[in-house]
């Protein structure tokens, strides 16, 4: 098999883009993809995605354009700065490459020092998880993905043994304004529990969008100038972002009567849906941390799919939720925030995030779960009972499929 | 085996196609020269920002940081983005909206995050006796019952460009989506099929405009034109007009705040700290009292006056296709058409400088910019006017106009004394009152009036025009040796506004005065 990645001089000469199409004669015909190039952020220079050729025995495609990132590195810097003030103290410094999520815990001035006591620097660098597979690793101690499908992804294409460190996850919920959840409720879409959760019947809400359901038609809507329109979950871009793409995880799951797609056929069945679900939104935010902001101002759609994560982490830091409700699908997918670990630093330093107590907790302040630990995340968001489920009751996970189905469900979707 | 070698190059044509649209560098916003200042950022930030000065100096005093704003129309700055241009000039970017910018993978790229800093939906403002006139109650008017008032009342109304402006884009996106009946994301089907409402729709529009700033003053120098389709911020702080924010839906602009992949990480860091300052509830309270936008954190209620009931929120068009289509229907079927003289400075002195051949190149620049339907009529003087070529782009065969335009630049010579006035009373003779097609008049000039009538006597033959014929502006470009005062003085006395070629490039400034034809 060809070298999967090009030699490292093309990090300095990304092409421009639209980089002029190279193709290779070759049974079976060339495959193209995109290539996202990690972004250095101690360089702080930005680089172009790249087009480039992959050879024909390779079957994952990735005919998507990847968001790179470059929020971290800010940990970097006020590592630096410290070290600067204190140089008594002599750590070691470990490269990762990380999904964008977890920038602000790497960032968080507590973690770094947390990190520091432990005799570690970790430089981040932010990617699209969905990303990450088509960077070379090459200097790395660890990629953290944020799902366990391209962590699997990489794993094997790195040849690292398993078990890979999991530290913490997140389910992904459905943000919704009072008015909406409670005309979902009345209309058999989803059920309402204390002040501000719910769970979201996805069974229901899928045969709504699929029957192009509209506010108007929903009981109790009249009342709320807003909800007009069709019914639907704005999602992140899931050709890009980790949540759009686990999204479609779990909505294909539930319209295939509980299978998990595993190939050309599986998609084809629930291809018609999916697109509909992605297209009637128009314009996708790329990040999951925007689309949340944007909600929180009151500005666009009333039902917005975040990380349960995100919402933990507004309420722990004090901030008015307004009239949110937070509604947990009946059948969701997680984000299992999973570490590659490329050297042994790497593997030493993902199963620190795992076991260290300081770290867990730092852990659950960004709203992260920590991984068999429930007691922890139960203890930190005791207060937040009325918006966060903490036991998940009766929130069944969907699997999620293997990364190259999962990418071709997403590409069929948007197109 | 799927084809993502389809999906690859649609990608690539569809950057190709950014190139081709419609979108111009302003004429008057350069980029800052300047390398970066510790905590100083530069700043490119849509042109409606420039209201938010004593927010910024109450930031810079909270945090120490100072925000040094590069004024740009939103659609520009994408397209500046796109083409790598904000690299190591920009630190941030703060337009209305990003929507535009995610449908451009290459300007997309360049951001790394986004925070929502305030919000104002787009609205129309209208006499509040033409609310009275129509019996409208403000809380449940449809955009169907703004259709139905052009249609039926013969409601007029003044919107910016929707190929230069944000707030005239989501106009259009806003009107489209609610007219076609659309219940999500606009496709191409919906506004095909919402066409001849559409149609009507647009035939109340009395004012286009390159700026919000110009076309506010249009729409008082007029008095006869009912309402300003804008964003609420704008249209609130009028007295004068009752503001409505349609039953059926607006696109809300949100100010984000976003930091760029192409800058260094401190920099980044003040704009992550910037956006926190912004957020905080006094900072909240004073940009909602100030700009009369919508605060974006729950604590804090938007100013006294703003409605707070919801409106639904209507998806931006999800692609690049639709986005086009949209602009490439307005302009071409939709909108009414234009009707423009070009007058001509082609006086011996024009052969100075290769005045001569810029003038040519920036005439047949503008040929891939003219729409289907526009008439326009080529006016160049010297000691008199030289002759009179009317051109219209034709939508069954548009090149043929086209190539005439192109062919008739090439003729031009350059011979003569300058009859600025003479030749201006001839090109408002040659439009005379029409009130299907936006007319104006744009004057070319390298020097001062020399020959024929003077200012004074001009002054004189345009207070004798007819009512409608005082409402054609004339778009004056500085040029050469021209003179400011005088100029500025035309474009006053007709409502015009002057373009300045003499700072900036004279294709610049034929371009920006697209927006106001």
């Amino acid at each position: 098999m060809p070298a999967l990645f090009p030699r490292a001089g093309r990090w300095g000469l990304a092409a421009q883009f639209p980089a002029p199409l190279k193709s290779q004669a070759v049974a079976g015909g060339p495959v193209w993809y995109w290539d996202g190039v990690v972004t250095r952020c101690s360089s702080g220079v930005g680089r172009n995605v790249e087009f480039r050729e992959h050879a024909p025995g390779v079957r994952r495609i990735i005919a998507i354009v990847l968001a790179v990132f470059l929020i971290g590195g800010v940990a970097a810097a006020v590592v630096a700065g410290r070290e600067e003030q204190d140089s008594s103290t002599a750590t070691k410094t470990v490269r990762a490459v990380i999904g964008s999520e977890k920038a602000e815990f790497f960032a968080d001035p507590d973690v770094v020092e947390a990190l520091a006591a432990r005799g570690y620097t970790v430089e981040t660098e932010t990617s699209g998880s969905w990303a990450m597979e088509g960077l070379d690793l090459k200097g790395y101690d660890f990629a953290f993905p944020s799902s366990q499908a391209p962590a699997g992804e990489l794993a094997a294409k790195y040849g690292v043994r398993q078990p890979l460190p999991r530290p913490f996850y997140s389910p992904l919920v459905v943000v919704a304004h009072r008015s909406a959840a409670e005309v979902l409720a009345g209309n058999g879409l989803a059920s309402l529990g204390g002040k501000g959760n719910g769970t979201l019947k996805m069974g229901a809400y899928l045969k709504a969008a699929g029957d192009d359901r509209t506010w108007q038609q929903l009981k109790g809507a009249q009342k709320h100038g807003e909800l007009s329109g069709t019914l639907f979950i704005s999602t992140t871009d899931p050709t890009s972002s980790n949540s759009g793409a686990l999204y479609l995880a779990a909505a294909s799951y539930v319209a295939d009567g509980g299978r998990v797609a595993d190939g050309a056929a599986a998609v084809g069945r629930t291809a018609p849906l999916m697109r509909k679900l992605i297209s009637v939104q128009g314009s996708q935010q790329t990040s999951t941390d925007a689309a949340f902001r944007d909600f929180v101002s009151g500005v666009g759609n009333p039902l917005v799919l975040v990380y349960e994560s995100q919402v933990a982490s507004l309420l722990g830091r004090g901030q008015d939720a307004g009239d949110l409700v937070v509604l947990y699908p009946d059948t969701t997918a997680n984000s299992d925030h999973t570490v590659v670990p490329l050297t042994d630093e790497g593997r030493a330093l993902g199963e620190l995030l795992g076991t260290d107590e300081e770290l867990r907790k730092l852990a659950v302040r960004h709203g992260f779960r920590p991984q068999g630990v429930a007691t922890e995340f139960a203890a930190a968001t005791a207060a937040h009972t009325a918006y966060l489920d903490q036991k998940l009751t009766g929130v069944r996970q969907a699997p999620v499929p293997a990364s190259g189905v999962l990418h071709d469900m997403a590409r069929r979707a948007r197109t | 085996m799927r084809h993502p070698r389809l999906a690859a190059t649609a990608a690539a044509l569809a950057v190709v196609a950014v190139m081709t649209a419609g979108c111009t560098p302003s004429a008057e916003g350069p980029g800052p020269a300047e390398g970066p200042v510790p905590g100083t950022l530069r700043v490119l930030a849509s042109s409606e920002l420039s209201d938010m000065k004593d927010v910024l100096e109450r930031v810079r005093e909270d945090t120490g940081i100072t925000v040094r704003p590069t004024y740009m129309g939103t659609l520009d700055a994408v397209d500046l983005l796109a083409k790598g241009g904000a690299k190591d000039a920009y630190d941030a970017l703060w337009l209305s909206s990003n929507d535009y910018l995610r449908l451009e993978p290459a300007a997309a790229r360049q951001v790394v995050s986004e925070t929502p800093v305030m919000s104002s939906p787009l609205a129309i403002g209208v006499r509040t006796a033409t609310v009275r006139r129509l019996g409208w109650r403000p809380a449940d008017v449809t955009w169907t019952d703004v259709e139905e008032a052009v249609r039926d009342d013969g409601l007029t109304y003044g919107m910016t460009d929707p190929s230069r402006s944000h707030s005239g884009f989501s106009t259009l996106v806003s009107v489209a989506s609610a007219l076609s009946g659309a219940q999500s994301a606009l496709t191409d089907a919906d506004v095909r099929r919402a066409a001849p409402e559409l149609r009507r729709f647009f035939g109340g529009q009395q004012l286009t405009s390159g700026s919000s700033g110009w076309l506010a003053a249009a729409y008082d120098r007029r008095g006869d034109v009912d309402a300003l389709l804008n964003y609420e911020s704008v249209l609130a702080s009028r007295k004068d007009l009752t503001v409505i924010r349609p039953r059926d839906g607006v696109l809300t602009a949100d100010y984000p705040l976003s930091s760029l992949a192409s800058s260094g990480r401190e920099a980044r860091e003040d704009v992550r700290r910037l956006a926190g300052a912004l957020r905080a509830p006094a900072v909240q309270k004073l940009i909602t009292d100030r700009t009369l936008r919508r605060p974006v954190v729950p604590s804090v209620p938007p100013a006294a006056g703003l409605d707070t009931a919801r409106r639904r929120e209507l998806p931006f068009p999800g692609s690049r296709s639709v986005a086009d289509g949209l602009l490439d229907s307005y302009e071409n079927e939709l909108r009414r058409p234009s009707r423009t003289v070009y007058v001509l400075d082609t006086s011996g002195s024009m052969r100075e400088d290769g005045r001569l051949d810029r003038l040519k190149k920036a005439l047949t620049g503008l040929t891939g910019d003219f729409r289907e339907r526009e008439e326009v009529t080529l006016m160049p003087f010297g000691s008199a006017v030289k002759s009179v070529r009317t051109h219209v782009v034709r939508p069954e065969d548009p090149r043929t106009g086209l190539d005439a335009i192109r062919r008739d630049t090439r003729a031009l010579t350059a011979e003569g004394d300058t009859a600025i006035y003479t030749s201006l009373r001839k090109a408002y003779a040659h439009l005379g009152a029409d009130r299907d097609t936006f007319t104006s008049i744009v004057l070319m000039t390298d020097g001062e009036n020399t020959r024929g009538a003077g200012p004074a006597e001009f002054d004189r033959f345009h207070a004798r025009l007819s009512g409608a014929e005082r409402r054609i502006p004339v778009f004056p470009i500085l040029f050469g040796d021209s003179d400011r005062d005088e100029l500025a003085h035309l474009a006053e006395l007709t409502g015009g506004r002057l373009f300045d070629a003499q700072k900036g490039s004279l294709d610049g400034a034929f371009r920006e005065i697209r927006g106001y034809q």
